[in-house]
C-alpha cells in the first residue's frame, strides 16, 4: 500500500499534462492549506485533466464525481439500497444481514473519498450543473469533512482529507459562500507556445512542419467571428489525429487554405457553415 | 502583514473576505511563499474568486509592489505607453500616423511586435521632448478607417513569458479580456434570462390570498389575519423592437431571437416588432418586414408604462437617421426623419432602453451610435449590460 502522503508533497506535473508554473504553485498552495481548488476556464483548457495529472503524479487514487443537474447531495454521499434489502428479506439468500441496515448503505463518490484508507484525489466535475443549494451544502460537508447517515445514525468522518479539485464551465460566478471556501484559478486558453508543448506531449513524433501549420491554422480558426463554440485543445488534438491518419493529406494543403475535416473542429452546424465559409477566404 | 494590500484590493472593488485574508496569512506562516512570484499566484488564488477581478488584481498588485521590485520604472512606463500607442494605432491607423507624422504605409507592413518595438524605440529617442507622452496619445481619432485583419478590442499586447517577474506579468494585464464580458452568446442565455426576471411586478398588494389567510388565521387561533398578494394585472408589458435587417446585425440575430423567444412567458404582454437599421413610419410584426406593418404613430395609444426595448447595433449611414427621406426602403418615405421618430418613441415610453450587441468600447467609432445615445440610454447586449438595462427599466425615471 502506498504510504501516507505528507501534506507538503509537491505536485510538478504528469506524463500527459503540460503544467505551467503558476498553476503548479496554486495546486501546491491549495494542498497545503487543505482547501478545495476551484478551476474555471473555457472547455478544453485541461481543467479535468489537471485532476488526473495530480492523481498520477502523487500516486493517489482518483475519484470522480460527475455532477448532474438532477443530483441531490445525498446521492454523492451515500445511498441506502432499500430494494436490495427488500429482495434479501424476501429471499434471504445473500451474505448480508437484513436486520443490519448498514449492510445496505453504499457510499457515493464523496463518501468513498472519505472512507478510503489512503489519501485520494476527489474531482468534482462541472459543479455549475447543480443548483446553488447543492453547491453550498456540499461545501459544508467538504469543510467539516464529515456527514451523517440518517438511516443508521452514524457520522462518517474523513480518514484522510482528500485533495479536492472542482471544475466549473459557468460564465457566472458561483455563490459567495461557495467561493469563500475554495481557492480559485481561471485557466486561460493556452498561448501558441504552450499549445506546441501540449501537442509535443500528445504526438511525440509530430513533424515540425505539421505542428507549425496546424497550430497556426487552429488559432486563425479560433478567431472566426460569430462562432458559438470555438474549437479547443481537445478538438485540435483530434483534428491532428485525423490528419495524421489520412494517407492523402499533405501539409501543403493547409498552406493553400484547404482545410480538411472541419467537422472535427466545429461541431455545431451553424459554426461549421460559418467556418467553411471563412476558411475558403483564409490563407496561411 | 500586507494589510494595506488587502485594503487596497477591497478599495478597488474586489470582494476579498477577511476569512480568505486570514487564510492567506496562514499560507504565509507555513513558509509556502518564498518569492514575489509565489506571492502573486498564491494571493490571487486565495483572495480573488473570479476571473473578472483578475485584471483589477493585476493592476493593484503592480501598483502596490511596483516600488518593491521594479528595477527600471522608466523602461516600464515606456512599454506601457508604447502598448497604448499600438492600441491607438490599431483603432485608427491613418489618423494616428498623421498625428505622429509617420508614413502609415510603411507601418502597416510591420507585425504587431515589430510595431511595438518601433514605437518603443521612437519613444526612447524622443524622451526629452515628449516626457510623459501619454498626453499626445489619447487624442482618440474619429476616422472610421479600419485596418485589414486587426480588430481593436481583440488585440492582446504582450504574451505570457515565465521569465518575467511577477510585477511584469501583472503589468501585462493578461486578464484584461476577462474583465468585461463579451457579447451575449447562446451559452449565456439562461443567465441573461435570470437578469430579466428582475422585471418583477410592482403592483399594489390588493388581492386576498384565501389559502394563506385561512392558514394564518388558524395559526392565530382564530383571530382573523388577512393575507394580501400583489395583484397580477400589474405584470409588465414589454415591447421589443429588433433590428433584423442587413448584414451588420447578422451575427447577433440568432442570440437576440433566442433571448426574446424564451422571455415570452415572462411578461403580461410581449409585443415583438422588427425594423431595419432604424425606425421610420412603420414597425413590422413579421420578421421579413413585409406583411404586417404597424404605424409608429399608433404606438402612442399603448400604455406609457410599457417597457420599450430596442435591440440593434445602431450603426448606419448618418443620413438614414437624420434625413427626412432617409429610409433605404423607398415605400416608407414620410417627411419625418428617423431621429424624430425615435425621439417621439422615447417620449411616449419613459421606460425605454437600447441594447447594442456591439461592445461599448466600439461605440465612439460610429457616429449614429452617439446620436441615438442622446435619445435612448444604451447598454451593451452582455450579461452585465442587460443587468444595468433591467435596473434602468425598473427604476423610476
Amino acid at each position: 500500500m502506498q504510504a501516507q502522503c505528507s501534506p507538503t508533497e509537491k505536485f510538478t506535473g504528469g506524463s500527459k499534462y503540460v503544467l505551467d508554473e503558476e498553476l503548479a504553485q496554486i495546486v501546491n498552495i491549495s494542498m497545503a492549506l487543505e482547501m478545495p481548488l476551484l478551476l474555471k476556464g473555457e472547455p478544453g483548457t485541461g481543467k479535468t485533466m489537471l485532476a488526473h495529472a495530480i492523481a498520477e503524479a502523487l500516486n493517489m487514487r482518483l475519484i470522480v464525481l460527475n455532477v448532474k443537474s438532477s443530483m441531490k447531495l445525498v446521492d454523492a454521499l451515500y445511498q441506502y439500497d432499500t430494494l436490495t434489502r427488500l429482495n434479501d428479506s424476501r429471499f434471504g439468500d445473500s451474505q448480508r444481514d437484513v436486520s443490519n441496515i448498514e449492510d445496505y448503505i453504499k457510499m457515493g463518490k464523496i463518501g468513498q473519498s472519505f472512507v478510503s484508507h489512503e489519501r485520494v484525489v476527489l474531482l468534482i466535475d462541472e459543479i455549475d450543473k447543480a443548483d446553488t443549494d447543492f453547491q453550498d451544502d456540499m461545501l459544508d460537508v467538504l469543510d467539516q469533512m464529515e456527514f451523517d447517515i440518517i438511516e443508521i445514525d452514524k457520522t462518517i468522518r474523513a480518514k484522510n482529507r482528500p485533495v479536492i479539485v472542482i471544475t466549473s464551465n459557468a460564465k457566472k460566478d458561483l455563490s459567495d459562500p461557495f467561493l469563500g471556501r475554495c481557492n480559485f484559478h481561471h485557466i486561460a486558453f493556452p498561448e501558441p507556445d504552450m499549445m506546441r508543448k501540449i501537442l509535443q506531449v500528445h504526438f511525440p513524433d509530430i513533424s515540425e512542419d505539421l505542428m507549425e501549420h496546424t497550430v497556426k491554422a487552429f488559432y486563425r480558426m479560433r478567431e472566426f467571428r460569430g462562432t458559438e463554440k470555438k474549437p479547443a485543445t481537445r478538438e485540435l488534438i483530434n483534428w491532428i489525429r485525423a490528419l495524421k491518419s489520412d494517407p492523402d493529406f499533405r501539409v501543403k494543403d493547409l498552406i493553400k487554405g484547404n482545410i480538411p475535416y472541419l467537422g472535427v473542429l466545429f461541431k455545431k452546424s451553424p459554426d461549421y457553415a460559418l467556418a467553411r465559409n471563412s476558411v475558403s477566404r483564409m490563407r496561411l | 502583514m500586507f494589510i494595506d494590500f488587502f485594503y487596497l484590493l477591497r478599495q478597488v472593488g474586489i470582494p476579498v473576505s477577511p476569512t480568505s485574508f486570514l487564510r492567506f496569512q496562514k499560507a504565509l506562516g507555513m513558509g509556502l511563499i518564498t518569492s514575489l512570484d509565489d506571492f502573486y499566484t498564491a494571493a490571487r488564488s486565495v483572495l480573488v474568486k473570479s476571473e473578472r477581478y483578475f485584471d483589477l488584481y493585476d493592476q493593484v498588485f503592480a501598483h502596490h509592489f511596483e516600488g518593491a521590485e521594479l528595477k527600471d520604472p522608466e523602461e516600464f512606463e515606456l512599454t506601457e505607453v508604447a502598448a497604448a500607442m499600438l492600441q491607438e494605432w490599431l483603432k485608427d491607423p491613418k489618423g494616428f500616423a498623421d498625428a505622429l507624422g509617420i508614413d502609415p504605409e510603411s507601418l502597416s507592413k510591420l507585425s504587431p511586435d515589430a510595431l511595438l518595438q518601433y514605437f518603443l524605440d521612437r519613444l526612447k529617442e524622443q524622451k526629452g521632448e515628449h516626457h510623459g507622452g501619454s498626453k499626445w496619445i489619447g487624442t482618440g481619432g474619429t476616422s472610421p478607417v479600419g485596418h485589414s485583419g486587426y480588430h481593436p478590442g481583440g488585440m492582446r499586447v504582450g504574451g505570457v513569458s515565465r521569465n518575467k517577474s511577477a510585477v511584469k506579468v501583472a503589468m501585462d494585464r493578461r486578464y484584461r479580456d476577462y474583465s468585461q464580458e463579451g457579447p451575449l452568446s447562446q451559452a449565456q442565455i439562461g443567465e441573461a434570462l435570470k437578469k430579466l426576471r428582475n422585471m418583477i411586478p410592482v403592483g399594489p398588494k390588493d388581492q386576498v390570498n384565501i389559502d394563506e389567510t385561512i392558514y394564518q388565521t388558524m395559526k392565530n387561533a382564530g383571530e382573523i389575519e388577512i393575507v394580501f398578494d400583489r395583484s397580477l394585472k400589474d405584470r409588465l408589458k414589454v415591447i421589443l423592437a429588433i433590428d433584423n435587417g442587413g448584414w451588420s446585425m447578422d451575427p447577433y440575430v440568432g442570440v437576440v431571437q433566442t433571448l426574446f423567444n424564451h422571455s415570452r412567458a415572462q411578461f403580461k404582454e410581449l409585443k415583438t416588432f422588427f425594423f431595419h437599421n432604424t425606425i421610420y413610419d412603420n414597425l413590422w410584426e413579421d420578421p421579413p418586414r413585409f406583411k404586417k406593418p404597424v404605424k409608429v404613430d399608433e404606438l402612442t395609444r399603448l400604455d406609457p408604462e410599457t417597457r420599450f426595448v430596442i435591440v440593434g447595433d445602431a450603426s448606419m449611414a448618418p443620413y438614414e437617421l437624420m434625413a427626412t427621406d432617409g429610409s433605404i426602403h423607398i415605400e416608407e418615405r414620410s417627411m419625418k426623419p428617423s431621429y424624430e421618430r425615435l425621439r417621439s418613441i422615447a417620449e411616449t415610453f419613459p421606460h425605454s432602453v437600447w441594447l447594442n450587441p456591439k461592445l461599448a468600447d466600439e461605440w465612439p467609432y460610429t457616429r449614429t451610435i452617439g446620436m441615438i445615445r442622446e435619445i435612448f440610454p444604451m447598454f451593451e447586449l452582455t450579461i452585465d449590460g442587460l443587468d444595468s438595462a433591467v435596473s434602468h427599466l425598473m427604476g423610476r425615471n
